[in-house]
């Protein structure tokens, strides 16, 4: 766990794409248009938070994306049921919960394959917003002004949720018998098991823990747009592709916040700036993929892990 | 003697600095058993791997009846006719015999496989190790000792001349070792030639004409069976004396305290009616053979399955079942069987892995306190002699006998009240195993209650106070630790029915040789 | 109890009993209903279909292939831009773009297998990568509207023929996968791979040329299967594709193939695509409203649950029956 290389050589690529944008369109640098295309990386953030502890323990969560579909109409249909906003709130939060817990549930007391689990739970959450929504509200909802007020408004609350949580994240990941239970859980589940760290409760509560930053990033979604089944349509590649720039191992042991943080930053970076010189959706998404790609490769080249699967 | 078959001069190989052989020169003769001993990391891999192209050799040649063969190259290793069976069963579990005999060397028609004759040649080389096998059954629903003979099958098959067998009986129980024994006479009387590697210097007795020692990936000597005994061989393998493995005789630390009650434990399918009782400072080993339903006891003891009837109290209080966590509470520690698998997590730092178990004790609120926690690593690594030069490591750096000695570790940092061991010197070396005997005596003299499970009767015999034999997932019966004999015990191991067979089977030895 | 038992087991029977019971509700709320659809049900299985046998290859030796909608896509699109006889389309001799089509698919493939044999990226990132840079690619390619008219025998590849042409393609294709698997060496040799690796290569078996293999003709029939499309459909569009990497994937596992490689049978792939094209149908047929076709894709989710967890239970059954006979 020596040794800072990799988010050094991310710290360099990021002030590459910076100083590329710098030279070939310097306005793209100003604060106020920073802070103006800022306000997408937040869901990025939280869920990436969540998915990096989830693929150190070996897992993955390719659900999340549609658990914030789900979510958002939760939230919607409280919200148009006239409910007050802290109940519409806990309502979301509740199926954030309920929808990583179901995961979790599946991944630790029936032990099937996470990718599995969560491909199933992929379509299923996008499909239950979509059946949900088409059977009630059937369009997007509005999100209250007050809801708007507390998640969009002039306090960056979201922003520094996020913050916090990174911080806390990095701190369990690095100081705490929780992370050092991550990792082992990533190189060898059973020797974690003989040695009686409490595999299966750290493993649900991981997911349960995603589901509600999935609730929170809805939250976020809703307010700044509206509540709908669409909200995080595709999200889940972003956030696995951050994370895996950002130098955590697809499988499992070894991964890093720090790394995940500047993974997260990176592909912000790089695709606001594609989206705003060249404003051609594709071409970022090429990008992108290019830079999944080409991270894990030079990361194999780089430091000489060993492959495997 | 018959000529040589194979010819090693000079072999050496280098890993990132450490010399793993360095210029070894080996002949094998055509038809015999050599026998290669050695510690762990004494270079026997590296020489096997040489051998059969997996690895390099920077320097050396391999020349097979008098050819030079290509290093480095797996095909050209296997048409020159070496075949390895190794130490974990390397068959495909997912395909049935037929394709696991046949799989890379497949008999075909044309584009297609001709299924007919590959089934026919599978019947035929399975009967010449006396197997009758249904050969369409996938391979996992066969026994460990079933897999390991289609691969002997499989090496066959391939015309092999040179057989390497890396530690073949290391999982099989007492019977299929013999019967698998018996094969490799067969082998030589057919004039194949066995490369033996083995721990188990009974065996190497049993079967070699010759054995070769290397110790540091230095080659040690070369000696006719006939002209070496047991000290001389562990002498040449250790390159020192060491106490060969001697009863404890006194039991000094053993009291009538029980520490950990069992009563009538059952798990459906695999143990039933399992009483016993392990009291401080004693020493209960428990024998039997592989698959006797001894690890699973273990298991359910420590919580890691659960069991279906009885209890199992540790000083008078009932444990709660199929919880780990309340089986460490209660001061249980298990060692278990599969160190790499079940002991340890080999990428990560040997201080966290020795720490791995101690941890609610480090952390306040689930913070671990470092100081605390380099400061407990240094002192177990300094008393259970941990040979590292840097406890921050990943522990896969470290050899066998020293991972063994870290999973003992990591329990002995819990202060356990109860330790249960199984099988914990398997794959370990000469040195490393007095060492870790020396260590569970220790334990035991200071009033930890040991629970001993191993399928190496010496050591079974030779390190506990009383021996409890299973078999068929049921105790068979107690032995007295001090004046018990292989036989006695192996004899409450095997099958009722096999038991008295072999009993008639010795009386008529012994009358034919009166 | 033991019946249960079986169908759990046995894959290929719990899919044909599902089936059968879809059949049956279908019928019961209109007896045409087998008559009026069969014939569509395997038809709109027919990408599917071939793309599962390519992806079932790939998971049976132990990798994964999730770019095979976004790869479809584009070769869609390029099949459109190279042939279609209105702008933007180069109006070229249909052979010609379905060779070139078939080629792209192969050497998409290989260049997936070269990178995770020799760049040892894990096959799950890589195709993670070219889902979405294909993605990308597809939506540069075809520009604002769809692409539209195609030459009449590149239409009839997915119109025409008393038995439809795309199904015997797809029966060729099945067939074809079939004696790879059971019948030819390589097959074995994937199963190998997929049931042990470390073995597999000390039997001298190549992983490179295994993996390769795999791969490339998974390229190769989704190179097929977008000619179809663009066949059928005559139409290529942003969204031709998009999904049907996981309806695939979804197939390959409810069809009882391990994803951790080495185990699963064709059988069961070709019931479990039908299957759940099956499920698609009948809720469009039902006539339940707009609405109801929105569910689909939680059914489909459910599907691949219940499938997963009834594996999970079948295999545990078989691991204690191993235990006790070891």
């Amino acid at each position: 766990m020596k040794g800072y290389r990799y988010e050094l050589i991310l710290i360099g690529l990021l002030v590459c794409v910076l100083g590329l944008a710098g030279v070939l369109d310097p306005s793209f640098l100003k604060i106020e248009v920073q802070l103006e295309l800022s306000r997408e990386i937040w869901e990025l953030a939280l869920l990436a938070l969540g998915m990096t502890l989830i693929i150190i323990t070996g897992g993955i969560d390719l659900s999340v994306g549609s658990a914030m579909g789900i979510c958002s109409v939760a939230l919607g249909l409280a919200m148009h049921g006239g409910l007050p906003v802290p109940v519409c709130i806990v309502i979301c939060l509740l199926t954030g919960v309920a929808a990583g817990s179901l995961n979790g549930v599946l991944v630790t007391k029936i032990k099937v394959h996470p990718l599995l689990v969560t491909l199933a739970t992929y379509g299923m959450y996008r499909g239950f917003a979509e059946g949900l929504q088409g059977a009630t509200t059937n369009a997007p909802v509005e999100a209250l002004p007050d809801l708007k007020a507390l998640f969009a408004g002039t306090f960056p609350l979201v922003p520094v949720l996020c913050v916090a949580l990174a911080i806390a994240a990095g701190l369990v990941l690095s100081r705490t018998v929780a992370g050092r239970t991550i990792r082992a859980i990533g190189h060898n589940e059973s020797a974690a098991r003989f040695s009686g760290l409490a595999v299966d409760r750290l493993k649900f509560a991981l997911y349960g823990a995603t589901g509600f930053l999935a609730a929170v990033a809805a939250l976020g979604y809703s307010a700044r747009r509206s509540a709908t089944a669409e909200a995080g349509m595709g999200l889940e590649l972003d956030v696995i592709t951050a994370v895996v720039v950002g130098g955590t191992s697809i499988y499992g042991g070894r991964g890093r916040i720090l790394g995940t943080v500047l993974g997260v930053l990176l592909i912000h970076e790089a695709r606001q700036f594609v989206d705003w010189h060249w404003q051609q959706a594709e071409l970022t998404l090429i990008v992108i993929g290019s830079l999944l790609i080409l991270s894990v490769l030079g990361h194999r080249l780089l430091f000489r892990v060993p492959g495997g699967r | 003697m018959s000529d040589a078959l194979l010819a090693i001069e000079d072999l050496s190989k280098a890993y990132g600095g450490v010399q793993a052989l360095g210029k070894v020169s080996l002949g094998i003769r055509t038809g015999e058993v050599h026998a290669l001993c050695g510690e762990n990391g004494a270079g026997k891999s590296t020489l096997i791997k040489c051998l059969t192209g997996v690895v390099k050799p920077d320097a050396g040649t391999i020349s097979v009846s008098g050819k030079l063969l290509e290093t480095g190259d797996v095909r050209l290793a296997e048409a020159a006719g070496i075949a390895v069976i190794h130490q974990e069963s390397t068959s495909f579990p997912d395909l049935d015999a037929v394709d696991n005999l046949f799989v890379g060397r497949e008999v075909k028609k044309g584009l297609l496989l001709d299924r007919a004759a590959m089934e026919k040649q599978a019947v035929v080389a399975l009967g010449r190790l006396g197997l009758q096998l249904e050969v369409g059954r996938p391979l996992r629903s066969f026994t460990v000792a079933h897999r390991q003979m289609v691969e002997m099958a499989r090496a066959l098959l391939r015309d092999c001349r040179l057989l390497i067998m890396d530690e073949p009986t290391a999982s099989l129980s007492a019977r299929e070792t013999e019967i698998l024994l018996d094969l490799v006479k067969g082998l030589r009387a057919d004039g194949v030639s066995v490369l033996y590697v083995s721990h188990r210097l009974e065996e190497v007795f049993a079967l070699a004409d010759r054995v070769t020692v290397l110790r540091d990936g230095q080659l040690v000597a070369t000696s006719a069976i006939d002209a070496i005994d047991h000290a001389g061989l562990i002498k040449q393998m250790v390159g020192r004396e060491v106490d060969a493995l001697t009863r404890h005789g006194s039991h000094e630390g053993s009291t009538q305290q029980p520490c950990l009650e069992v009563r009538g434990l059952g798990s459906s399918g695999l143990f039933e009616d399992i009483s016993l009782t392990v009291h401080r400072g004693e020493i209960l080993g428990l024998g039997g053979l592989v698959g006797a339903g001894r690890s699973e006891v273990a298991r359910a003891i420590f919580g890691v399955d659960a069991y279906q009837h009885g209890a199992v109290l540790v000083g008078g209080r009932q444990l709660e079942g199929g919880s780990v966590r309340a089986a460490m509470k209660a001061g249980i520690a298990l060692v278990p069987e599969d160190r790499q698998h079940e002991g340890l997590v080999l990428p990560m730092p040997i201080s966290e892995n020795l720490t791995m178990a101690a941890l609610p004790e480090l952390s306040r609120f689930g913070l671990i306190d470092s100081r605390e926690e380099s400061k407990l690593v240094s002192e177990l690594v300094a008393r259970l002699s941990v040979r590292t030069g840097d406890p921050d490591l990943p522990v896969e750096s470290l050899s066998g006998g020293n991972q063994q000695k870290v999973v003992l570790g990591k329990w002995l940092a819990n202060r356990p009240d109860l330790l249960i061991l199984d099988e914990p010197t398997r794959g370990v070396d000469v040195g490393a195993k007095a060492e870790i005997h020396r260590l569970i005596r220790e334990l035991a003299a200071q009033g930890t209650a040991t629970l001993v499970i191993s399928s190496d009767l010496p050591e079974l015999l030779a390190i506990s106070d009383r021996i409890l034999v299973m078999e068929g997932g049921r105790i068979r019966g107690e032995l007295d630790g001090t004046r018990a004999t292989q036989e006695e015990v192996l004899r409450l191991a095997l099958p009722a029915g096999e038991a008295s067979r072999r009993a008639a089977r010795g009386n008529t030895r012994e009358v034919s040789a009166s | 109890m033991r019946a249960l038992a079986i169908l759990i087991r046995n894959r290929e029977a719990g899919l044909l009993l599902l089936i059968g019971i879809l059949t049956l509700a279908a019928s019961l709320v209109d007896p045409s209903f087998v008559a009026a659809n069969w014939l569509d049900i395997l038809i709109n299985s027919v990408p599917a279909l071939i793309i599962a046998c390519g992806v079932m290859l790939v998971i049976v030796c132990g990798e994964i292939d999730i770019s095979v909608g976004s790869l479809l896509g584009v070769l869609a699109a390029m099949l459109g831009l190279l042939c279609s006889t209105s702008a933007p389309g180069m109006g070229l001799h249909p052979w010609l773009g379905i060779a070139v089509v078939l080629a792209a698919g192969g050497v998409v493939g290989l260049c997936t297998g070269c990178l995770v044999v020799f760049g040892r990226v894990p096959s799950i990132i890589v195709t993670l990568g070219l889902l979405i840079a294909l993605d990308g690619a597809q939506d540069w390619m075809i520009g604002g509207g769809d692409i539209k008219n195609f030459p009449s025998q590149l239409r009839w590849l997915g119109t025409g023929g008393r038995v439809p042409v795309d199904l015997c393609i797809a029966a060729g294709v099945v067939f074809a996968t079939w004696i790879v698997c059971n019948r030819m060496a390589m097959g074995r040799r994937i199963y190998a791979l997929g049931s042990n690796p470390a073995s597999a290569r000390l039997a001298g078996i190549s992983e490179a040329r295994t993996k390769l293999f795999a791969f490339t003709v998974t390229g190769l029939l989704t190179g097929l299967a977008a000619i179809l499309w663009v066949a059928k459909f005559g139409n290529v569009s942003t969204s031709t594709g998009v999904g049907l990497e996981l309806k695939v994937v979804t197939c390959v596992v409810v069809g009882g193939v391990a994803i951790t490689g080495g185990r699963g049978r064709l059988a069961g792939v070709v019931l479990a695509v039908i299957l759940i094209t099956m499920i698609r149908t009948v809720l469009n047929f039902m006539d339940l409203g707009p609405e109801a076709v929105k569910w689909q894709r939680a059914i489909e989710g459910a599907m691949i649950l219940l499938a997963v967890v009834t594996d999970h239970f079948g295999q545990r059954d078989g691991r204690a029956k191993g235990g006790l006979s070891g």
